[in-house]
């Protein structure tokens, strides 16, 4: 709550900046509903007792006081410009591994990256006062950050011996540069063979179609990976319902997705790596993750499809060709996600609708054709059914459509904005954003999914690490480099 | 060493120790790894996670796919469904097309459809009505003998039937267990969850489409990346905790919620709004970071006579990426808009908003009188990268995803030929590699294997309950 009223003249978007931060707005803005409220909404299902045991058991908050799963393991992430290997080490650091990133002296670009360029959107290391981009501190998740220049003679020594002290590296470089340094996999599993290496990336390091780099350099990176596989072809509005050029067009996901999903079956094909190797063999491997390739697994069946009866998915909007209802539609205030697709569910959309607006059960719970679950997932059937409920929705907002969707219990929720999920009053109290000091100052960041269990929750103790701000510790620590050889090295420009 | 030293032995020396060894040394690097993850041999191969048993007491996608991602490494999946009904997903196929016979044996004319595709792959199938007193010793049984479980139903379901974590760690504290669901404790934890209420609810759906002053709307990811993401994300960690049971003997129970998923996923969005107040807005097919990073449209299509509308009217889209000074420059020069490289020579002025909207439009302008394939050769010539937006079918025939086995076609036991688009391309593995033996078996297929062979019940026992659709 404001304490004072105060006149403020804006100008420019400079203007607007001190007018918030975690010091002048912290978060969260509201607080979140207490314990004892959640207590009677676990009471009205007669779940009290178990509730009661789940947030003693699980709450986000002891997680400090537990142990870490993967602790003893030993991780270096090298890598430029992507997330997919970022993701991975983030998921492997979260869960308790010691990870070292491994960046050139000039550092990741990746750190200089900001929304449309916007420096003030870049915050300050405390100490250094370097600055970096929100996108990179935010993936450097309990990470340490060391210089080294592989490409010179004195860097790639070092770096063989960090391998040897190494269970995983995470490799995220253009195909065959580490090879051709003598430091790929191919050599470094004679200097120690234990060792599980992975290297990820858009389509392959081998192949017809393998990572490019433009004739003066330049790394091809996500989106690319999702351009190349189906999943931007089959996203977005068909032309016949928004024109084509004007939003009517195939859609990129908003994010790097494909460089998040490469990064989470890297980090599950490494554990299961790391499971052989110490169940059974004893030894290390190889393991090659792309996004264009991992994005696969996320297109439900649309390529079986296509080997089924040679169908090749169209968009559909915001509207799932699979299922009726799921699906968001148009309302006043934003966008509605209604969804229900057995007989049970379905009609009790309907009957939610009908209370409202009657010609609803007239038109769709009447229609023969549409009583058999799988012939309402027929296009046509999709386009009955979702005009009239967005007839309904055009004149209610998302609050409204909300509450009366939640007296008959469907999965339905509004399309949120980042500033409605970090103050939905769930994402508060679980927590899913939390608030953290960092050397950046106090930041609000997305926890991990498996931060709530029992023995071995996930967690972040810092994000973000000033470039090469733990030279002195891992060398020593790792190496028996004391700090008159790191300066040395740092002044060869080696670290 | 030797036990002389001054005797010098060929595995004392740094390099190559054989003829073999020095040959893959030589091999171009390309051709090495082909031969470590050879596609097409996994089964010559051990499995990383064997002996491990896993119970998928799952639905829908988001939680059978942390268990077949258990079963793609070697581990035994038992998928456990409702009797005679199955996975309501087994109910589900895009526009009601795509089938494969018979459900179940009581039901020769109903299929499994495509919805079920990838979510369930290499498990057993065991079929159970868990609200019968009967079966919770069969149940219990089971959790003696496995590693774990994967579980989605209401929170407080399981635990009403003595079947939660709390109860089944006194009968196997090696147990892991893990619910898997939309929300979890707290305000909200009945609220029922799919992968859209996620995207919608988790600002997925918030930053991705053509922005409103483009003409767009908020668009759906396609697919269910929700689900299949969380999924894999339960599936790391299970990984985790075995390898600290590893060390104590103890299981865990993680309660693992999708709905925020989206946000762990939406990469700078969460920290710019806490830090700064600004709530990040769609931006379409070009990127907030990067310019020139996006997705243009071309004026014609590659396949204007094609028959497939698919084909005809959306083979027009290209992937063109240069944000690098001296990529931005090439750029300029082959597409004739060198105004634009002298207005917008470094990467933090071509970026911002406005000149991102003038150079995209520029360069569709260009694009306007040629075809995708055009447009991708010209770009690629000059040394820029570029590349079509593909679909299905173009994904199909590509032969970079076939010689690395990544789509492939699958000779399934009971339904012949399926074509395969998961488990082999979610990571290649040189010496545990991934693989899908069957897709999926009926309802109940293993109900004799497991009923009978691993828990002991005579099969009169199992004939009872088969006719009283218990199982």
């Amino acid at each position: 709550m404001a304490k004072e009223k105060r006149d403020v003249e804006i100008n420019s978007r400079a203007d607007t900046l001190p007018l918030c931060g975690p010091d002048v707005r912290p978060w969260p803005v509201t607080p979140p509903p207490t314990p004892e409220e959640v207590m009677k909404v676990y009471e009205k299902r007669k779940a009290g007792e178990f509730g009661k045991w789940c947030e003693d058991n699980l709450r986000f908050e002891k997680g400090f006081g537990k142990a870490e799963a993967l602790q003893g393991f030993k991780v270096l992430d090298i890598g430029l410009w992507r997330l997919g290997h970022k993701f991975a080490s983030s998921c492997l650091a979260e869960a308790g591994a010691e990870v070292i990133c491994i960046e050139p002296p000039g550092g990741d670009p990746m750190r200089k990256l900001t929304p449309f360029g916007r420096e003030e959107y870049m915050l300050a290391d405390k100490e250094t006062g370097e600055k970096c981009g929100l996108g990179f501190i935010n993936e450097m998740r309990n990470k340490h950050s060391i210089t080294l220049d592989i490409e010179t003679e004195e860097g790639r020594e070092v770096f063989k011996k960090l391998a040897h002290h190494a269970d995983v590296i995470v490799e995220g470089h253009l195909p065959g540069f580490m090879d051709s340094l003598g430091v790929g996999y191919r050599q470094l599993s004679k200097i120690n063979p234990r060792l599980v290496y992975c290297w990820v990336g858009l389509r392959g390091q081998w192949g017809s179609f393998k990572d490019r780099v433009s004739k003066h350099g330049q790394w091809e990176l996500d989106p690319f990976a999702q351009s190349t596989n189906a999943f931007v072809h089959s996203t977005g509005f068909p032309q016949d319902m928004l024109p084509r050029g004007k939003g009517g067009d195939p859609t990129r996901s908003g994010v790097w997705a494909a460089d998040y999903i490469a990064g989470e079956q890297a980090a599950v094909n490494i554990l299961a790596a790391l499971y052989w190797r110490d169940e059974f063999s004893g030894e290390g491997q190889f393991i090659e993750v792309t996004g264009a390739e991992a994005l696969f697994d996320i297109l439900d069946f649309d390529i079986g499809w296509y080997g089924f009866n040679a169908s090749i998915k169209a968009r559909t909007g915001g509207w799932d060709p699979n299922l009726n209802q799921y699906e968001w539609n148009p309302c006043k205030d934003g966008y509605m996600m209604i969804g229900g697709q057995s007989d049970r569910l379905w009609y009790r959309i309907g009957m939610c609708i009908e209370r409202d607006y009657p010609q609803f059960g007239r038109l769709i719970h009447e229609d023969p054709f549409l009583k058999e679950v799988g012939a309402r997932n027929a296009l046509h059937a999709l386009i009955k059914t979702y005009t009239l409920t967005t007839r309904w929705l055009r004149d209610i907002n998302r609050v409204e459509a909300e509450e009366k969707l939640m007296d008959y219990e469907i999965a339905a929720g509004p399309v949120l904005y980042f500033d409605e999920v970090c103050e939905f009053p769930h994402f508060k109290y679980r927590p899913w954003v939390y608030t953290l000091e960092s050397d950046y100052g106090t930041l609000l960041y997305a926890t991990p999914n498996n931060a709530f269990q029992i023995k071995t929750p996930h967690r972040v103790k810092w994000l973000g690490r000033a470039l090469g701000k733990d030279n002195n510790e891992i060398y020593s620590r790792w190496l028996g480099m004391g700090p008159t050889k790191v300066d040395d090295l740092k002044e060869k420009g080696v670290i | 060493m030797a036990k002389d030293p001054r005797e010098t032995r060929i595995e004392d020396l740094p390099g190559p120790k054989s003829k073999g060894e020095l040959e893959e040394m030589k091999i171009p690097y390309e051709e090495y790894c082909r031969k470590a993850f050879d596609p097409g041999n996994e089964w010559s191969k051990p499995e990383a996670l064997k002996g491990i048993r896993w119970l998928s007491c799952t639905m829908y996608i988001f939680t059978p796919h942390s268990a077949a991602n258990l079963a793609e490494l070697g581990a035994e999946v038992v998928k456990i469904e409702i009797p005679r009904m199955g996975d309501a997903m087994r109910h589900t196929s895009p526009f009601n097309e795509a089938y494969l016979y018979p459900l179940h044996d009581t039901r020769p004319m109903t299929g499994t459809g495509f919805g079920f595709l990838g979510a369930n792959v290499n498990e057993l199938y065991l079929s159970m009505d868990y609200h019968i007193p009967e079966m919770v010793d069969a149940f219990y049984r089971l959790v003696k003998m496995s590693d774990g479980l994967t579980e989605l139903y209401r929170p407080g379901t399981l635990d009403r039937w003595k079947m939660s974590y709390r109860y089944l760690q006194e009968i196997n504290p090696r147990f892991i267990y893990v619910w898997g669901g939309g929300f979890g404790y707290g305000p909200k934890v009945f609220g029922g969850s799919y992968d859209i209420l996620g995207q919608a609810h988790a600002g997925f759906a918030s930053i991705t489409g053509m922005h409103e002053y483009m003409g767009g709307h908020c668009a759906k990811h396609s697919n269910w990346i929700i689900d299949w993401g969380s999924g894999t994300l339960i599936t790391y960690g299970v990984l985790a905790a075995m390898h600290w049971r590893r060390k104590t003997g103890l299981g865990t129970m993680i309660e693992f919620s999708q709905v925020q998923t989206p946000a762990r996923f939406s990469e700078y969005s969460v920290p710019l709004y806490g830090r700064f107040g600004i709530v990040r807005q769609r931006w379409g097919n070009w990127d907030t970071q990067l310019s020139v990073h996006g997705i243009i449209l071309c004026g014609k299509s590659d396949f204007p006579d094609a028959q497939n509308p698919q084909d005809k009217f959306d083979a027009r889209y290209v992937m063109v990426s240069a944000f690098n000074d001296p990529d931005f420059k090439e750029l300029c020069d082959i597409t004739g808009l060198k105004d634009l490289y002298g207005q917008y020579k470094a990467h933090k002025d071509r970026v911002d908003a406005k000149p991102q909207v003038e150079i995209y439009a520029a360069l569709e302008k260009w694009a306007s009188d040629k075809t995708r394939s055009q447009v991708v050769k010209t770009l690629t010539d000059a040394g820029i990268l570029a590349a079509p937006v593909m679909n299905d079918r173009e994904v199909y025939e590509c032969e970079h995803y076939r010689e690395r086995g990544t789509i492939r076609w699958l000779d399934d036991p009971l339904y012949g030929d399926v074509l395969l688009q998961s488990g082999h391309s979610v990571g290649l593995l040189s010496k545990t590699p991934r693989r899908t033996n069957w897709i999926w078996r009926p309802v109940g297929g293993d109900n004799v294997k497991i009923y009978r062979d691993w828990l002991g019940y005579p099969l009169s026992k199992i004939e009872e309950w088969y006719n009283k659709a218990y199982i």
